[in-house]
């Protein structure tokens, strides 16, 4: 064979065969072909970004599924825990270490929420440049538009980012490169947060986004509101780049720009507040309702993830995991039995006193359990009985390893739902009016004012006398109404008593910083991108 | 014969054609150990083996290198856990290539050929043998050989096996009046469900197995053929499950044209069936674990008795009504044409088709799922390869030379879907009629379309002097559409050389020396079998579904990271062997060194989220090293008229290195975490946290234990006794998370492994046997650390002997890493070759056989034989997944005609 004709017939043959090495996919598209029309720019690239909403993957979702956001706000307070229950929920010590603050940087579950929300954060930024990138077919409001809704819900998943790990990388556009990005301090972030909802707020829909519709789901005006009323009220907290040196920003020093008036954060908040109620929110005359299997309706609720276990992925684990497995029995599937309210709840709802709030039959389950009329049994034949008060870190040689501590309520059974209670009809409530009434009270009382009418208007409902609106009835109120619905560690940390001594938990002599009121920054995140810093005090 | 081999090989080698066009005529007897350039061949006698449930049965044990998860763990060699020289690519693509008759094809398909068709199996190793193959061989080639028509005139033969499988030992777990006592022991409830139920027993059977071979052939040397059928169906010893497999070949030679043409036509389908289990953990977990008092049945209202509180857990009763059910359909045609243009030069033209289809059909009824599910999926794979090459041979006196030029091209499409349904109307219909469901959700539907072409061109030239030195040098570009454009093409180069010392002058007065052959061979592979289809493009598919305008709405998006800039993953190997033939090869000893480095590493590295939108990149970045020796050894001590005794052994001693997991991409520096968990215990208490066991550690060898050091147990205040976890980086605190106090405490794949068979003829009867062994590596008792954890009884019931031991604690630590070293063996066969003087009948044997007769180990457990040789999340982890030890005992019957 001579090297010649060899080498001409080799690169005939490359020629010819190289055409016969192309992909043709059939199951997948060209990202162009989805985006020729506004109505398919608004599908793939708007609204596809709220898929990420809710979900069925462990550490993501909002709120619905475990080990993510949820936990790490609620797990980690006095509102509730997953204690040891001898070989059940030891998990290589997890919960023990939410509870306990004893977490590290190298916590997959930690790494999974960053990646989760900043995968939601990429994605809108791809978002903007697609709708950019098409303007041609859109009209000028749909443009607008459509670029609001993104910015609005790149604000949101920014505003849980800095929430958990304060100090975090601000990335707006896709054409920055990995060795580029830096962190903020966590005051920047926070202004940037507000200041791009701020911005967006007249181009958002003024629509109540928890009803079933065109809006179904998405963030309107009023999400953008109630989230801006968070901001302020906890911009005490989030405009503080240094929360381990002993000193707290001064709310009053913090100030907003509302409607064209400058005002300080407490100010900024009632103004938010009652922005809702202008907007038509008000309470349900039943609390129960807006937890309902068939919540949709609800006139309280402002911002849900929809959940139809016939149409939609997003999944609810709480109640699955919460009762114990004859409960859960008794309605058909399986169950857990693992989170349970602590003593420290138990003691604000007055259990086992004469006089409990309303709300403790409304949000857990004690002692004897009923379903459809018969008592839950167990196995030994003896009733079902919850042991609010036997709850501790470790059950493993507790007489009550498995029936200790109060359970989740609050959400109507879906009696119909699938894989064990875990598909389930009823929207996942993330913000509500109620809510929003005592931010109200607490910004009237941090600024001086009076918040009693708020505080009183949230009791009545559920036909509980007045108290008086002190931060601390404040504090305990939010407790009252709003349980499981994860905002206690956001509420400890305005309080200054989440690294504090609660409940069953002793801090740890380096906790006394307040480092853990921020979670660290993913060792992972930190080794792929050497320019960023750990928080202070991990 | 031995200088006949030694010619034809090389020359195969050279062509780039599949060895067994024109290897020695069927039926001649060939010496496997005279194969030279390490290719190691392995004849059917050799294999005979009693009872064998598939083709990857036989070749366990059979040559150094080759290793077949089988056993134990599993009923038969999983599909998936044939290695050739172990695991070279982190992240897949480890799979040999298998070549059936020159037919490109798989481990599934060779699983289903029926073993008396296979006639022998050739195993390369080495980058210059495997060259031939390009980048589909780069994990090593079995090239299998089947029976074909001899050209003596019509012939038929039956062989056939009956017998039975039945279960000895399984673990001791609490007896119901044990578990009670125990339970009140320790004050606590236990219920009692008034049984006394051995679940283990419950769960198993004496199973009935047999299998038939019926062949028969015909024709002239001109024009022959041969046709077979088989037919295997086993019971296994767990209830309900079992398999089946049907299979028919036909092969047509034909001469024409003075011989000049000669054309060879086969056919090959097969129906496979497989009744296994849906989920072994669950299954074994729940025999070991239930409450002994609880029935074996339902009971009297129908209903299974469960412990609501054992989450973990199912009655075992209630899992085998479970189905997990696999019908595999093959169908696969080969035509060649070789003609002789004039003396020395060959022109042949190959082209095959395979078809196969894969239905799964799943089903869990509602005792233990809630609203039961019903799966059924069909994966349907076509094949097309053709190729041209171009041979020439010419010898000058004492010159030889080859050459010889090729191209192939090779097509795949795979086209699959699925159905998932739940909210079953009735658990009878089992997975039969999935319209009678309420639910069918999103996701739970889906079909999938891919395809992959892959091109290659070779040429090779050898020389070989004095028919006493050779060397052989081949250059292969290999094209494949799954890499990014700027590099659709790699090449792969590679040459060898050996030398026939025996032939020197200076040789012939080693009397006693009959062989001795130095070899050595370097070369380069691709290797893309880690990848899929259009990883380098930047393509959209549904990412989920939400209300858009009050209507549910499938929104579409990127689901990963793309990479347009995928290249090849290369293989370099380098070899120097040995063969030594001792008085007359009575005494055969091979020995070979292989080093090979796989360097632009395939693997999902990670990439920081922002920018990127996922965590996970695919790019060529690590390496990784594999290094050992491996040693044949043959001895006849005994060669008679009347009675023979041949020993067989083979020694692999294996070392492999992850070498990096870090480099450049794009100018971004990028790596893969250097501490990456592979592989966990799973079971109550159990989830998440730190319980991971097995690591991929970069600077060691892929899947090491990487644990907590336990320096013994102590007593707590409770009075329970605990794990007492060593500080080992001496901070005061005791951290059992990665890079906290853990250490490297051995490796899960042997350093060693050891396959032997020994044959003893006397007069007209025969003993066979087959052993195997592996060594140098440990296993992590999951089982017993589970099993003795008191914390979780009396809803989980415990091993005999646990309450004594008083242990309540769960955490991982080096305490139940064991040392894995065991001997099997295998097959134990005695047989009776029936003197015939009929005309009819020409010859008859009946045989004997008991498999898995026993293992010799140290292993506390019921057997070290998990999974020690795939990087997956079960290497190296006994955890519960263990079948109860069963023997097989058969009687075969051999008639030809």
């Amino acid at each position: 064979m001579k090297p010649l004709p060899y080498t001409i017939a080799a690169l005939a043959a490359t020629l010819c065969l190289t055409s016969c090495l192309d992909e043709n996919p059939k199951d997948q598209l060209d990202a162009e072909q989805i985006y020729t029309s506004a109505s398919e720019i608004y599908t793939n690239a708007v609204a596809s970004l709220y898929v990420n909403m809710g979900s069925n993957t462990e550490s993501e979702g909002l709120q619905g599924t475990c080990r993510g956001i949820y936990d790490y706000n609620t797990l980690t307070t006095d509102e509730a825990i997953i204690p040891i229950r001898g070989g059940d929920w030891y998990d290589g010590g997890l919960w023990q270490n939410m509870y306990l603050h004893t977490w590290t940087a190298s916590d997959t579950y930690l790494y999974n929420v960053w990646k989760y929300l900043y995968r939601v954060i990429v994605k809108c930024n791809e978002s903007l440049a697609t709708i950019d990138g098409h303007a041609q077919l859109l009209s000028e409001t749909q443009l607008a538009a459509y670029k609001a809704e993104v910015k609005a819900i790149r604000a949101l998943f920014y505003y849980y980012a800095m929430d958990m790990f304060g100090r975090i990388p601000l990335v707006t556009s896709t054409s920055i490169e990995a060795d580029q990005v830096v962190q903020s301090e966590r005051s920047e972030v926070f202004r940037f947060i507000v200041s791009e909802l701020q911005g967006v707020l007249p181009l958002l829909a003024d629509e109540h986004s928890n009803l079933e519709g065109t809006y179904y789901g998405r963030v309107t005006r009023p999400v953008a509101h109630f989230l801006l009323a968070k901001l302020a009220l906890n911009a005490v907290v989030y405009a503080d780049d240094d929360w381990t040196d002993g000193e707290a920003v001064d709310g009053s020093s913090v100030s907003f720009t509302v409607d064209g008036q400058i005002l300080n954060a407490w100010d900024a908040c009632v103004a938010y507040c009652e922005k809702l109620r202008d907007e038509g929110y008000r309470l349900a005359d039943d609390y129960a309702s807006n937890f309902a299997v068939h919540n949709a309706s609800s006139p309280e609720n402002i911002f849900t993830i929809p959940l139809d276990k016939n149409l939609y992925t997003a999944e609810f684990h709480y109640l699955f995991r919460s009762r114990h497995y004859n409960h859960g029995g008794a309605y058909g599937g399986a169950s857990e039995n693992g989170t349970s309210a602590t003593l420290h709840a138990m003691q604000v709802y007055g259990y086992g006193t004469d006089t409990p709030d309303a709300r403790l039959a409304l949000n857990y389950y004690t002692d004897t359990v009923w379903v459809d009329g018969a008592k839950v049994m167990l196995d030994n034949g003896k009733p079902l009985i919850y042991r609010p008060l036997a709850i501790e870190v470790n059950l493993t040689n507790s007489q009550f390893k498995q029936t200790a501590g109060a359970r989740m309520a609050k959400y109507e059974v879906d009696r119909s739902a699938y894989a064990d209670g875990r598909q389930v009809d009823n929207d996942i409530v993330l913000f509500r009016y109620a809510d929003a009434l005592l931010m109200e009270a607490e910004a009237k009382v941090r600024n001086g004012q009076s918040g009693q009418a708020e505080m009183d208007e949230v009791r009545s409902r559920v036909g509980m006398d007045t108290k008086e609106a002190t931060l601390e009835n404040i504090l305990d109120e939010r407790l009252l109404e709003l349980s499981w619905e994860g905002w206690r560690r956001q509420d400890l940390i305005r309080h200054g008593l989440y690294h504090k001594a609660y409940d069953q938990r002793t801090p740890s002599e380096a906790e006394h910083d307040a480092h853990t009121t921020v979670f660290p920054i993913p060792q992972k995140t930190l080794e792929l991108n050497t320019k960023l810093k750990q928080n202070p005090g991990y | 014969m031995e200088k006949h081999l030694a010619a034809l090989i090389p020359l195969a080698l050279a062509a780039g054609i599949p060895l067994q066009a024109q290897i020695a005529p069927v039926g001649v007897p060939i010496d496997t150990t005279t194969a030279i350039l390490g290719a190691e061949r392995i004849d059917n006698d050799q294999l005979r083996k009693g009872l064998v449930n598939n083709a990857l049965d036989v070749l366990s044990g059979q040559a150094a290198g080759v290793n077949v998860t089988s056993n134990g763990m599993e009923r038969m060699a999983m599909l998936n856990s044939v290695r050739v020289r172990g695991t070279t690519s982190i992240m897949g693509g480890n799979d040999p290539l298998v070549i059936i008759d020159g037919v490109t094809s798989d481990i599934q398909a060779l699983s289903t050929i029926y073993p008396a068709d296979i006639e022998s199996f050739t195993i390369l190793k080495n980058a210059s043998e495997t060259s031939m193959y390009g980048s589909r061989g780069a994990s090593g080639v079995i090239e299998v050989k089947t029976r074909k028509g001899t050209g003596g005139g019509f012939q038929i033969s039956y062989e056939g096996n009956y017998g039975f499988a039945s279960a000895y030992k399984h673990l001791d777990m609490l007896s119901a009046s044990e578990y009670l006592a125990t339970a009140s022991a320790l004050g606590q409830y236990a219920n009692d469900g008034g049984h006394d139920t051995n679940f283990f027993d419950a769960i198993t059977r004496t199973a009935f197995v047999h299998n038939h071979h019926l062949a028969f052939s015909g024709g002239t040397e001109q024009q022959n053929y041969r046709a077979s059928f088989g037919y295997i169906n086993h019971e296994t010893v767990i209830r309900e499950m079992g398999y089946d497999n049907f299979v028919v070949k036909l092969d047509v030679t034909q001469k024409a044209f003075g011989d000049r043409l000669t054309g060879d036509f086969g056919i090959f389908g097969s129906s496979a069936n497989n009744h296994d289990i849906f989920d072994n953990h669950m299954l074994f977990y729940s025999a070991a674990c239930q409450n002994p008092t609880y029935p074996a049945g339902r009971d009297a209202n129908g209903n299974w008795t469960k412990n609501s509180a054992a989450s973990h857990i199912n009655p075992p009763g209630a899992l085998l009504h479970e189905r997990n059910d696999q019908k595999d359909m093959g169908f696969n045609t080969h035509l060649r044409l070789t003609y002789n243009i004039m003396e020395g030069l060959e022109l042949s033209a190959f082209g095959s088709y395979l078809y196969s289809s894969t239905e799964n059909a799943q089903f869990c009824p509602t005792w233990v799922w809630a609203q039961g599910n019903v799966f059924r999926g069909e994966l349907k794979k076509s094949d097309w390869l053709g190729s041209l090459s171009l041979n020439y041979e010419k010898s000058l006196g004492q010159h030889k030379i080859k050459a010889s030029l090729g191209g192939e091209y090779m097509k795949t499409v795979t086209d699959q879907f699925f159905v998932q349904v739940k909210g079953i109307a009735s658990n009878d219909f089992e997975y039969s009629n999935i319209g009678a469901a309420s639910t069918r959700q999103y996701g739970g539907t889906g079909s999938s379309y891919e395809d992959h072409a892959l091109a290659s061109l070779a040429a090779t030239l050898s020389y070989t002097l004095m028919d006493c030195y050779s060397l052989s040098v081949t250059t292969r570009g290999d094209g494949s559409s799954m890499v990014g454009d700027d590099h659709t093409w790699g090449f792969f180069p590679s040459v060898s050389a050996s030398w026939d010392v025996k032939k020197e002058a200076f040789a012939k007065p080693w009397r006693n020396v009959s062989m001795l052959r130095l070899k050595t061979g370097y070369g380069q592979s691709g290797n893309l079998g880690a990848l899929s289809a259009y990883n380098t493009m930047a393509t959209v598919s549904q990412v989920g579904i939400v209300p858009v305008n009050n209507t549910p709405t499938v929104v579409l998006g990127t689901t990963r990271n793309n990479n347009p800039d995928l290249r090849w993953e290369t293989k370099s190997t380098f070899n120097l062997g040995l063969d030594l033939g001792l008085w007359a090869n009575r005494v055969v000893l091979t020995a070979e060194y292989y080093y090979s480095k796989t360097t632009d590493m395939l693997y999902a590295y990670d990439v920081p989220v922002p920018t990127f939108a996922y965590d996970k990149l695919v790019a060529n970045i690590g390496s990784m090293e594999n290094s050992g020796w491996e040693f044949g050894l043959s001895v006849t001590p005994i060669q008679r008229k009347d009675m023979e005794l041949n020993i067989n052994m083979n020694l692999s001693l294996q070392r492999n290195k992850l070498l990096s997991l870090e480099g450049n991409y794009n100018g971004m520096h990028i790596s893969a975490d250097n501490v990456t968990a592979m592989g966990a215990l799973y079971g109550a208490g159990q989830n998440g946290g730190d319980n991971n066991v097995v690591y991929q550690i970069v600077g060691q060898p892929l899947g090491v234990f990487y644990l907590p050091h336990c320096t013994g147990l102590y007593l707590d205040d409770q009075g329970h006794y605990k794990y007492q976890i060593a500080d080992l980086d001496g901070d005061g605190r005791i951290d059992l998370s990665d890079g906290g106090d853990r250490y490297i405490a051995g490796q899960a794949t042997p350093k060693a492994t050891l396959g032997s068979n020994i044959s003893f003829r006397y007069k007209d009867f025969y003993v066979a046997m087959q052993v195997n062994g592996a060594f140098g590596h440990k296993v992590f008792n999951g089982t017993s650390l589970q099993y003795n954890n008191m914390s979780g009884f009396p809803d989980y019931n415990v091993l005999r002997g646990a309450p004594e031991k008083n242990i309540v604690d769960q955490n991982i630590s080096d305490y139940w890493l064991e040392d894995g070293d065991y001997v099997n063996i295998e097959q134990l066969t005695v047989g009776y070759q029936v003197p015939m003087r009929s005309r009819v009948i020409r010859a008859l044997r009946v045989s004997a056989n008991v498999s898995n007769l026993c293992t010799l180990t140290g292993y506390s457990g019921l057997t070290p034989m998990v999974n020690s040789y795939v990087a997956n999340s079960t290497l190296g982890i006994d955890d519960k997944r263990s079948y109860p030890l069963f023997r097989t005992y058969t009687l075969g019957l051999s008639v030809q005609f």
